[in-house]
């Protein structure tokens, strides 16, 4: 099954629900597992996310655009923003030790999460377009 | 917008059961004044009651942890209920590690009375 679409929301943590249930909606036509799809559903709404707190600081009235490219083997989603770069380094960790409650982290799960779901995370900034591309082999 | 809760007590233990089926950055706020309404009243044995949920990112599992620690040291507050998906996500962030996990909310008020 091939096939491309484009969702776009406002900025507004409000609205993300949608392109969530729209992903996990899409997921279920391809072959991977109801867990898989459900974690790809967060892995894109943890980017859309990052996107509106980050790239447009919580700032409503700004473009989210999810580009949704389905082919036989895998699916690739492009969250794009025209808001701040992220900062890029190395791939993210999550350490803590379980055992000490007081210093488990309650924020920052967002990226790490992406890298152990997806197959390829890929960010990319040209010309004010930010664009992070998730991609799922199947 | 206000997240949906029932909220009702089983002697020392108060269950804390989600009537939202998505656990996101929408609630995630409303989930953790209404954690701290409860323990500023002294309520320190928490239930949450996940059985309804079928979508958490990591803003809902921030705000389930960052609840854990309102309630300190002299109480718990443990998971009940949790599905496959969501379970994976604990799995997933290791937090399955930090929460003690139950199939219902009978067994979790259970351990939790018995505490």
């Amino acid at each position: 099954m091939n096939g491309k679409i484009k969702l776009i929301i406002d900025s507004d943590l409000s609205d993300v629900f949608l392109i969530g249930l729209s992903v996990n909606r899409i997921c279920l036509e391809i072959p991977v597992s109801e867990i898989d799809a459900y974690q790809i559903e967060v892995c894109v709404v943890e980017a859309v996310n990052n996107t509106i707190k980050h790239a447009y600081g919580s700032e409503k009235g700004h473009e989210v655009e999810v580009l949704i490219d389905m082919d036989v083997e895998s699916i690739t989603f492009h969250i794009c923003d025209t808001g701040k770069k992220m900062e890029t380094g190395k791939k993210p960790t999550l350490e803590f030790d379980p055992e000490d409650r007081e210093n488990c982290p309650e924020g920052g799960m967002g990226l790490f999460i992406m890298h152990q779901v997806m197959d390829e995370v890929k960010y990319s900034s040209s010309q004010g377009r930010n664009v992070l591309a998730l991609t799922k082999h199947f | 917008m206000l997240m949906r809760l029932e909220i009702k007590k089983s002697g020392r233990v108060t269950v804390v059961k989600s009537l939202e089926n998505r656990m996101d950055a929408k609630v995630a706020v409303d989930f953790k004044t209404e954690i701290g309404r409860i323990v500023g009243k002294g309520d320190r044995w928490i239930v949450f009651d996940v059985s309804e949920i079928t979508f958490v990112d990591s803003s809902g599992l921030g705000a389930i942890v960052s609840s854990l620690k309102m309630v300190g040291k002299e109480g718990d507050l443990v998971i009940a209920g949790a599905g496959e998906t969501v379970l994976s996500l604990f799995k997933l962030t290791r937090m399955d590690r930090v929460f003690q996990m139950f199939a219902t909310e009978k067994e979790a008020v259970d351990a939790l009375a018995g505490s």
